[in-house]
């Protein structure tokens, strides 16, 4: 009886009291090891990038690839920032599952800050309101047939919004309130566990309001920030298209890429005290069911903008479907929707495969890997050498959409484990910490 | 159908979940497999105690959703490509796009019908009848605050002394004797 207290299954002889808190809630020692890992991952890639940088288009794929590895980094900081706060509102044993890897994934967010100053810089070379930054470059542009009547016409009218000047004021105040909200929210986690009155009903309820009152406000400034940084920086690639529901979309998108990215860490932690004894099969099986509902927003989400455009279709919005579905892309649509949305669905149906931590690994990175298939989907066929027309023949450079996220990905995620590995694994002063240490119960 | 005759199982009455669940444990280490807790309110670890994780309400909701999905789908296409042909925004007549929402919307409802009906049916119902309400306390007792652990007479382990003395080593208030 002393030992065997193994998640793994239920033996008859399982005796039915609370277990012991672990000693030590630090987190484990591997990080390192899969942070050096990481860091060689991310030296190798760069390394093929630069080879990219010497063929035909190569630099612009580069820079392409780039934007798309900034974008989901940010997906990750933010999304983990926003699933942050909606656990602090919401409660429950998942939140306080996930709450250390989420304020980890938050406090990078200064890391993907720094990330877009390459765009900023580079910013002409990607957007045409940036190439084409006032109605004189416009006219002029129009006149050598570098953009339709259309797009100049649409240049001019976005020109408030979508200029140099205005994106990069934007984006700094869509980071700096982020960080803002970033700085208390893992400020007060600290403080929450040092409050001397710990562990007290007085203590939980003034520690939940301040977290709440708080929460509730940062989720809806973030999808109002999240709407205008997804159109600033992915949407006005294309800056003739218009979808209302586009920043909602990257809201889900993120929502499913953090809980694929925190349940993966904790399982993988799960193999080491002290998440070993924390990590029962019951808040497992609540996180896969958590997945499976953002992996059926996500598709009603893309559905509904598909559906609705397919019904109207009208020349100011056909086209970015038009782009992304012929010549050649058909096939990449094809995997977006088989690797995004059936396979994890038909999976996560599943109650077996969500009480299993080896599946549920191969499953969390396979919807990750899912997510970059549909950045690389959104982005590239923003330009008009690609769009509707995905070809590699003469097009070596379209290859950096591999190897420069990679690197790009690898460098957050080994700042994510540095982050992850300063403070402990779990909160200590939350009442929900005792109900996680009660036996499971067979649902 | 004439009435079954003869005895049903042997019922034991507990005062604690921990004493049934213990019980049941002891009872499924011996061997008996034919048995059944009846509980004022769903006590988790009896479930653990009789092994009961698996039930076929999932592959009737899954078959249901399935055949709804099918149906659906199939129906609109007949109507839209061969039924009725109508030239809608010059669109093809098989413009699947637009029968997904009605698929989708199908495949909900009759996945959620048969996991409902499915379960009531799975479970045994509608029953009339059920032998254990022939114990004494069991119409209360099971309703409030006692525990029951039946040990069926159809597992081939069963013998009326046997069993009984099994039961008896534990501090059960009652072991009765139910009848068809």
């Amino acid at each position: 009886m002393a030992h065997g207290q193994e998640q793994h299954g239920h033996d008859a002889h399982a005796h039915y009291g609370p277990r012991t808190l672990p000693a030590s809630l630090a987190t484990p020692e591997i990080v390192s090891v899969w942070r050096t890992r990481l860091l060689i991952i991310a030296a190798a890639a760069t390394l093929v990038s630069v080879l990219f940088a010497f063929t035909h288009e190569g630099r612009n794929h580069l820079l392409r690839a780039y934007l798309m590895g900034f974008m989901t980094c940010f997906g990750f900081a933010g999304g983990g920032l926003v699933v942050l706060m909606l656990q602090h509102v919401t409660g429950g044993k998942w939140g306080l599952l996930l709450r250390r890897p989420l304020e980890a994934m938050s406090r990078t967010m200064w890391l993907v800050a720094l990330m877009f100053v390459p765009i900023a810089i580079f910013m002409k070379h990607l957007y045409q309101w940036a190439a084409y930054p006032n109605p004189g470059a416009v006219a002029e542009a129009l006149q050598h047939h570098m953009v339709t009547l259309e797009q100049a016409m649409t240049i001019n009218d976005k020109h408030a919004m979508l200029n140099p000047t205005s994106v990069i004021v934007q984006t700094i105040i869509i980071f700096g309130t982020l960080l803002t909200f970033t700085y208390f929210l893992n400020k007060w986690s600290l403080q929450c566990d040092a409050d001397p009155l710990r562990g007290t009903q007085q203590s939980f309820d003034r520690w939940r309001t301040k977290f709440e009152n708080l929460c509730g406000i940062g989720i809806f400034i973030y999808v109002v920030l999240l709407t205008v940084g997804s159109i600033d920086w992915i949407k006005s690639l294309d800056v003739t298209w218009y979808s209302s529901i586009y920043g909602l979309q990257f809201l889900v998108g993120q929502g499913y890429a953090v809980l694929a990215l925190g349940v993966l860490t904790v399982i993988l932690l799960s193999k080491f005290e002290p998440l070993k004894t924390l990590l029962r099969m019951t808040e497992q099986h609540d996180l896969g069911k958590l997945m499976l509902a953002f992996v059926m927003l996500n598709i009603y989400l893309c559905f509904a903008e598909f559906l609705i455009i397919w019904s109207g279709n009208i020349p100011d919005e056909i086209p970015w479907y038009l782009n992304r579905i012929y010549g050649g892309w058909w096939t990449i649509c094809t995997l977006d929707f088989v690797f995004h949305w059936v396979v994890p669905f038909c999976l996560l149906l599943s109650r077996d495969l969500k009480r299993n931590k080896r599946k549920m690994v191969w499953l969390c990175s396979w919807m990750l890997l899912a997510r970059c298939i549909d950045m690389f989907w959104l982005i590239e066929p923003n330009f008009a050498d690609a769009a509707a027309n995905l070809h590699i023949r003469g097009n070596i450079g379209i290859l950096a959409y591999i190897t420069v996220p990679v690197a790009v990905l690898a460098v957050w995620g080994a700042y994510y484990l540095t982050e992850l590995k300063a403070r402990p694994i779990m909160n200590l002063n939350d009442p929900h910490l005792e109900e996680m240490l009660e036996p499971e119960h067979a649902h | 159908m004439p009435p079954r005759e003869g005895i049903y199982g042997l019922l034991a009455e507990f005062n604690t979940p921990s004493e049934l669940v213990h019980a049941t444990e002891k009872a499924r280490e011996a061997g008996y497999r034919r048995m059944e807790c009846y509980t004022p309110y769903p006590v988790e670890e009896a479930a653990v105690a009789l092994h009961f994780h698996k039930t076929r309400v999932p592959l009737v909701c899954l078959t249901g959703g399935i055949i709804g999905l099918v149906t659906a789908f199939l129906m609109q296409t007949w109507i839209a490509v061969w039924a009725y042909p109508l030239n809608i925004a010059g669109r093809p007549l098989f413009s699947w796009p637009a029968f997904i929402i009605p698929a989708y919307e199908w495949t909900i409802l009759f996945s959620g019908l048969s996991a409902a009906f499915g379960m009531i049916m799975l479970n045994g119902m509608p029953q009339l009848y059920h032998p254990v309400f022939n114990a004494p306390n069991f119409r209360n007792g099971a309703t409030t605050d006692k525990f029951f652990l039946c040990l069926e007479a159809v597992d081939p382990k069963f013998s009326v002394t046997e069993t009984r003395t099994f039961l008896e080593q534990f501090p059960a208030i009652s072991v009765v004797e139910v009848d068809h």
